[in-house]
């Protein structure tokens, strides 16, 4: 649901990320999201192709990556890999997580062609 | 073709200013709690009867929805001052959007920020505030499943509060079923058993609040 204000936010990042490198068109980006954002990628993509129209990412093709979580079991110290909806930890039995990784929206690349 | 790498948090924006909002209410005293629930949990009425029982001119509200300013009529009163924050079709608050509300209030004499987030299980989830606590609140009648439904609101969550227990002799609502979910997925943030109707468990949530106070 909050696709089209991450996409917002995304195609600001792009055209800041463009005007630093002197790109005048962007083909193609790269994000990765963490799995625990709940951000449907489809949705994402359409919301970016919405948001970057006019600008210079029009047209440009999103590519999703998903990151898996990663947990710290704050009780006993154990990393582990959680799941969307279980995160007890498998030494201690306890739910008391640390995001280690999962979370978080990161534009990891940007495409263009060469002139 | 060229690729250039960049690696940066498109949500850094908000991040940003997030953490400003929350040195902003350090610096002065106060303590913010993001409440975030499903519409209809009864997040207003709590936030009435909570600042009620504190000290009234020391607790300020924020409160989002898409439209209607029907929430801040409800909670401001003479001594506590209540933002609306309509956000048009956003179906969460952003950090920006505190930012401009913190800027209406006159937050010396405030200990506690109170943040009615915009009713959503999922979007609110994603966006710092600056908020210190964040306050999770699931009502008898949405139904025992909900905790593994949107196991991200309750997995951040520091405190869950189970609201309208009145209504359990009423409704089918398998406790255990909860608690069972919330062993898996948020064992240490406290459960409490709420009913504004009633009064059962507020002591324990004005505690737990008050324990939360100059805490960061």
């Amino acid at each position: 649901m909050h696709e089209a204000a991450i996409a917002a936010e995304l195609v600001e990042q792009v055209c800041l990320e463009a005007a630093r490198h002197g790109i005048v068109q962007v083909t193609g980006v790269e994000v990765e999201i963490g799995a625990l954002e709940l951000i449907v990628p489809e949705a994402l993509v359409q919301a970016f192709a919405m948001a970057a129209e006019d600008g210079v990412a029009a047209g440009a093709t999103l590519t999703v990556t998903e990151v898996a979580p990663r947990a710290r079991c704050r009780g006993c110290g154990e990393a582990y890999v959680p799941e969307i909806a279980y995160y007890r930890c498998p030494a201690c039995g306890v739910a008391d997580a640390e995001l280690l990784a999962g979370r978080g929206i990161i534009l990891k690349a940007l495409h263009c062609e060469t002139s | 073709m060229r690729k250039i790498e960049v690696v940066t948090n498109v949500l850094k924006a908000n991040d940003a200013i997030a953490q400003e909002n929350r040195r902003l209410m350090e610096g002065a005293g106060a303590t913010a709690l993001n409440l975030i629930s499903a519409p209809g949990s009864g997040k207003t009425t709590l936030l009435q009867r909570t600042i009620a029982s504190l000290e009234p001119h020391s607790c300020a509200v924020l409160v989002g929805d898409l439209q209607t300013s029907r929430d801040a009529e409800r909670l401001a009163t003479e001594t506590t001052e209540a933002v609306q924050i309509n956000t048009g079709r956003g179906c969460h608050l952003s950090a920006e959007q505190v930012q401009a509300g913190l800027g209406k209030l006159k937050l010396e004499k405030i200990r506690f920020v109170f943040i009615e987030n915009v009713g959503n299980m999922v979007c609110p989830t994603s966006f710092d505030l600056g908020e210190h606590r964040r306050v999770a609140l699931l009502s008898v009648p949405e139904g025992d499943d909900k905790v593994a439904k949107y196991p991200t609101l309750f997995q951040t969550a520091d405190c869950i509060l189970l609201t309208k227990v009145d209504l359990l002799g009423i409704l089918d609502f398998d406790m255990s079923r909860v608690e069972s979910d919330l062993a898996e997925i948020n064992s240490a943030a406290p459960l409490i058993r709420l009913s504004t109707k009633s009064g059962e468990g507020f002591e324990a949530w004005l505690a737990w609040l008050r324990g939360q106070q100059g805490t960061s």
